[in-house]
């Protein structure tokens, strides 16, 4: 409808942004026309950070975290424990678990979760990466911080199945109260298994 | 437990409907297609987040108001309930929304769930309102589907207990996943490394299912069986139901699979809660038909193709018995199922019946309406209240339904 009336490089940027998770056609309209009209310095900042992204940044060949520098600064970190492995799905994970300040150790990055009826498999995943560093490792322990969802449970439970060797711990995170919540509010099930997680004090 | 308020907006033929109802038993009375059954099904929608008849979902917003040019419409359904536990605000939002990734006209479709006023997860609603729902279609459980039969269980465990119904829940999204491994192993794409995780699962999980279904079935069984000797037949029929949970899949004829399943759930009701052994009976199943799964691409055993039936005399009541008999032992299964939900939470469920006392004759509808009686709350429609006695009508409250308005006769 409006192709012939938009400058082709309007209508460009608003198909691109069009195509991104979350956005439509009239937020991608509304998007491309505030750039138009933004000074030429925000407009050439974003395709620069743009460039940037694919450009300078790649997966660490150790972890497969994103990273600009191979191997990435947690795997050259001397100081972290080289005994503990966190495995998480998404970047993203890392992340969060870096700001409790609750991990020192090294992390490795699946990049999702089995879910077969989206079409993901082991092999779509970094899990045959993750059994040959396991394998070749000085790991004494485990953690498989997955998500607690059917999905992340799933990969969990495969990953015990691959991951079997003599003396190695496998743990996972303790499925607890949310802080701040209330009790009378939580489900059965999470409030069943901070049950059987109870601690002694 | 019963209702003292109920609102409806874009419900059905309800624009507008703000409604407050008495303790005791209320007749909804009016003539055909005004909103009678409308108005039960909205309460039942509440307390099991499904329709009794398996509609979609999104049928249930008023047409007019689904069809207008606003880019979000609402129905809506809320309910102010007074129970054991104290006073209590349930809401289901039922939402078509003109959504930026479906394509220009079609509009995406969700459910919102609010208790107290907070949002929370639609199984979240479950246990808040328990209802027992008696429809004339109500034969089909007797008469149709293995998987009607299996709605019926899911509804009626599911008001009572929500960690069935959150294993049930999970277990669907497990067998799925496991349906599509199975798929994607036969056409080369899947790795058979992974099916065992959803194997053990399933079986984990589905045990959990057997083993409560087993239970509420039992229960269920001694009831209904005493109602229907002792005050429906003048102790001349026994009626039993048994379960039939695919345990097994012996794929060996119909007559032969019937009473194996028989056996395994009489078996499973010794078991209780010793979920050990179901699980692993379970797990051997699952192993030996594991060839024939890959072969289907879908899960030959488990709950979800479990099934039950009423057995009248020693024989299955669908097959043999007079349609005058299965609704006698259908009338039994609903009378069992209001002591059952009444022992099992403490306080009588609402009770809501659909036209159904015009097809009793008049000993069971004295019986029927003792039951209503002794109920907190219970809501009745008919196109003729004459079918009432006197002393009935004396005691219940009277509303009259007309193209979807509702105005007070009278309240007792
Ligand atoms: N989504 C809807 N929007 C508007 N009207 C509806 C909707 N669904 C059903 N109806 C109307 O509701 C009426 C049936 O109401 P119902 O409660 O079954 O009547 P009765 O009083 O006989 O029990 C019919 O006229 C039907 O057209
Ligand atoms: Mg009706
Ligand atoms: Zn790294």
């Amino acid at each position: 409808m409006a192709q012939n009336v938009l400058p082709q490089p309007v209508q460009k940027l608003i198909n691109e942004l069009g195509r991104l998770p979350g956005i439509g056609p009239k937020s991608a309209a509304r998007l491309t026309f505030y750039l138009l009209r933004a000074g030429d310095e925000q407009a050439l900042a974003l395709a620069q950070a743009l460039t940037d992204l694919k450009q300078r940044t790649r997966f660490c060949s150790v972890c497969f975290n994103i990273t600009e520098d191979d191997p990435c600064v947690i795997c050259q970190d001397d100081g972290r424990d080289p005994t503990m492995l966190c495995v998480v799905e998404e970047p993203l994970d890392v992340v969060a678990i870096e700001r409790s300040r609750a991990f020192n150790g090294r992390y490795h990055v699946l990049h999702g979760a089995i879910s077969p009826v989206e079409g993901v498999g082991p092999e779509d995943l970094r899990i045959a990466e993750l059994v040959a560093r396991v394998d070749g490792g000085q790991f004494s322990e485990i953690i498989l911080a997955t998500n607690p969802t059917l999905e992340g449970e799933s990969t969990s439970l495969y990953l015990q199945r691959r991951l079997t060797h003599p003396g190695l711990r496998l743990t996972r995170l303790a499925r607890g109260l949310p802080v701040g919540g209330d009790l009378e509010y939580t489900d059965e099930i999470t409030l069943g298994r901070a049950m059987e997680g109870r601690q002694a004090m | 437990m019963h209702i003292t308020h109920l609102s409806l907006t874009n419900f059905r033929n309800y624009g507008r409907l703000e409604l407050e109802l008495p303790l005791g038993p209320t007749l909804l009375h009016g003539n055909n297609a005004q909103g009678k059954t409308n108005l039960l099904e909205a309460i039942f929608y509440l307390a099991t987040t499904r329709s009794p008849q398996a509609d979609q979902d999104q049928q249930l917003i008023n047409w007019e108001a689904a069809q207008s040019e606003e880019p979000i419409v609402v129905g809506r359904i809320q309910a102010q309930l007074e129970t054991q536990t104290g006073l209590r605000h349930v809401e289901m939002r039922l939402i078509l929304e003109q959504s930026q990734s479906v394509q220009r006209g079609r509009r995406s479709f969700r459910r919102e769930v609010l208790v107290d006023r907070r949002k929370v997860r639609l199984m979240d609603l479950l246990g808040n309102l328990r209802v027992v729902l008696f429809l004339p279609e109500d034969i089909q459980l007797i008469t149709g589907a293995p998987s009607q039969r299996r709605r019926y269980l899911d509804m009626t465990l599911c008001q009572v207990d929500p960690v069935y119904c959150r294993h049930l829940s999970e277990y669907n999204k497990l067998l799925e996943q496991r349906n599509a491994l199975l798929r994607q192993i036969a056409d080369g794409t899947g790795s058979l490394e992974v099916l065992p995780v959803f194997t053990e699962r399933l079986a984990a999980l589905g045990s959990q299912i057997f083993i409560r279904r087993a239970v509420f079935l039992a229960a269920m069984s001694r009831e209904a069986q005493r109602i229907h000797y002792e005050e429906l037949t003048d102790k001349n029929e026994t009626i039993r139901l048994n379960y039939l949970p695919r345990l097994e899949d012996s794929g060996t004829g119909q007559g032969r699979l019937l009473s194996e399943l028989v056996h395994v759930g009489h078996w499973l009701q010794e078991q209780h809660d010793t979920a050990n052994a179901v699980e692993k009976r379970y797990r051997e199943a699952m192993t030996a038909v594991r060839q024939t799964d890959l072969a289907r691409g879908s899960t030959s055993v488990g709950p979800h193709r479990d099934d039950w039936y009423i057995q009248l005399n020693g024989r299955n009541l669908g097959s043999y018995g007079s349609r005058g008999q299965q609704r006698t032992a259908l009338l039994a299964l609903k009378m069992a199922e209001i002591n059952w939900m009444t022992k099992t939470t403490g306080e009588t469920p609402i009770l809501l019946l659909d036209e159904v006392v015009a097809e009793l004759d008049e000993q069971r509808r004295a019986l029927l309406l003792n039951y209503v009686k002794g109920a907190s709350q219970a809501l009745l429609t008919a196109t003729d209240p004459a079918m009432f006695t006197t002393d009935f009508l004396r005691q219940a409250s009277s509303y009259t339904v007309a193209n979807g308005r509702v105005q007070i006769d009278k309240i007792v």
